[in-house]
């Protein structure tokens, strides 16, 4: 190990996705052929109101380096206020990894349909950000 | 508000009272067993025994919103009990597992309490009642009133329908605070009600003060190995979450198959990372637990003292969980009308909280 294996080091990062706003976005961006790291792998919910904290927490605790949430912007949900909802929950559940030094693993951002570029920026930003960050200290653990 | 001012000695005529002109149909309060405090359920008035003042008695044994969790027949319940206690149940009517309607809620001021049978074991030098030089010379000799006590800020009755309140010279104070605590007080023989006020502002910030100096000095969980250390002896029996007043699913995510995986779940589970430490699923069980509770936790300190191996989890349910009920500026069980944190929003919040 050491430094060596440092620089290789690739981070995981699970993407948590609307269907409605992030997921066409993320679609948007590859279609124009922006570029970003392939380190996140996307999951696609029908709403950020449907990711239950639970997932974050699960995600964290299999070993992944980083959990994304993406939603629409605030007044804009397909459902009218889901992501409203998602917020709190996202807040909340940020507020108790922060005791544990883990809040910094978890970024959502309000990415619209149209907002591929965002998409691909915020992915680049990600990327480096986590890899700066190092594994996730529950990677490999018996737990 | 509208109160009276009581003896010690007509508590009792007051209980019976609330029987007698079916303001509750039946009662739940403290009583004295030998040396112990336990709660009992009384529908027959003449079954009241004196003294009474066993309902301030600084011990804690059970949760007493958690006798009443799913009380949803007509009927009503009256319950007498410390402020964690109407305000877990409080929590448990905004949760629609409690019919606001068929409550009477009682607070009576707390001094902290200690665990039933520490209580029961010291009876001779704690009595009915601690002021907080006797605490702190008791805590010389060994017997600590409970963390969760030490670290608590909300001690006086200010909650719930009815409060009854402390004041010197073997006196108490009964104030209705609600309308429907009112109207049960006025049905009462022999209480005439005048204007008083339960509010003590100066007391509660002094109260508040010295328990955040408490929790201050508590030992931190600061990262997920010193959690990981924390949580060492846990073996996922539950009993937290079932002695927990808030907590209150009637099928727990970790009853169910991925929750508690059992056989071929449990070796899949093991094949995906390897290895897994079993019984499965301990930090998550208690990471999931802290967030479901998180905006309800009353911090009776329950939990604790169920924990058969020990785990003083004062230190993380309460101490967590108001981390976050401070983003939402909400307080458990102040106000039955406030709504919940997660089942409402404000447009515009939190954005610095997501990133």
């Amino acid at each position: 190990m050491g430094e060596e294996a440092k620089e290789e080091f690739e981070p995981k990062i699970i993407g948590f996705t609307c269907n409605w706003c992030t997921y066409a976005g993320a679609d948007l961006a590859g279609t124009s052929r922006k570029k970003y790291p392939p380190n996140v792998r996307l999951i696609r919910l029908m709403c950020s109101g449907r990711l239950d904290p639970m997932f974050v927490l699960k995600v964290l605790l299999n070993g992944a380096d980083a959990v994304f949430i993406g939603g629409c912007h605030p007044g804009e949900c397909h459902y009218i206020k889901g992501n409203f909802y998602a917020r709190r929950r996202i807040a909340a559940i940020r507020t108790i990894l922060k005791e544990f030094g883990l809040d910094n693993r978890v970024r959502s951002e309000w990415c619209s349909a149209s907002e591929g570029d965002k998409f691909a920026r915020i992915m680049k930003e990600m990327a480096e950000d986590i890899k700066k960050l190092g594994p996730n200290p529950m990677r490999g653990k018996v737990l | 508000m509208k109160g009276t001012e009581l003896k010690y000695e007509d508590l009792e005529g007051l209980f019976k009272g609330l029987l007698d002109k079916k303001a509750v149909d039946c009662l739940i309060l403290p009583h004295r067993i030998g040396n112990n405090v336990a709660h009992m359920m009384v529908t027959d008035m003449d079954k009241i025994e004196p003294p009474v003042p066993a309902i301030f008695a600084p011990s804690f044994g059970v949760n007493a919103a958690n006798i009443v969790k799913g009380w949803t027949i007509p009927e009503k319940v009256g319950i007498v009990a410390k402020p964690c206690e109407i305000r877990a149940a409080i929590e448990l009517i905004k949760l629609k597992q409690m019919d606001n309607e068929s409550v009477l809620l009682i607070s009576v001021d707390c001094s902290g309490t200690f665990k039933n049978q520490d209580y029961a074991d010291h009876y001779g030098e704690i009595g009915d009642w601690v002021e907080s030089a006797k605490i702190e010379e008791l805590k010389g000799k060994g017997v600590a009133i409970r963390e969760s006590c030490e670290i608590c800020d909300n001690r006086l009755a200010d909650v719930g329908d009815i409060g009854i309140a402390r004041v010197d010279g073997e006196k108490v104070l009964v104030v209705g605070i609600t309308d429907k605590g009112v109207e049960a007080l006025s049905a009462i023989e022999g209480i005439s009600l005048e204007d008083k006020e339960i509010e003590r502002k100066e007391e509660k910030e002094k109260i508040a003060a010295d328990a955040k100096k408490k929790e201050e000095e508590l030992p931190k969980i600061s990262s997920v190995e010193e959690l990981e250390e924390f949580l060492k002896d846990c073996i996922v029996c539950k009993n937290c979450r079932d002695m927990c007043p808030v907590c209150y699913c009637k099928e727990c995510f970790f009853d169910q198959p991925l929750g508690n995986p059992v056989g071929g779940d449990l070796l899949n589970l093991a094949e995906l990372r390897g290895a897994i430490g079993v019984p499965a699923n301990q930090l998550m069980y208690h990471l999931t637990r802290v967030y479901h509770v998180s905006t309800t936790c009353v911090g009776c300190g329950a939990c604790e003292d169920a924990c058969p191996k020990d785990i003083p989890l004062t230190r993380f349910y309460p101490v967590i969980a108001k981390k976050v009920q401070e983003i939402f500026e909400y307080v458990p069980g102040k106000d039955v009308e406030e709504p919940l944190p997660f089942i409402t929003y404000e447009e515009e919040e939190l954005e610095d909280k997501l990133r």
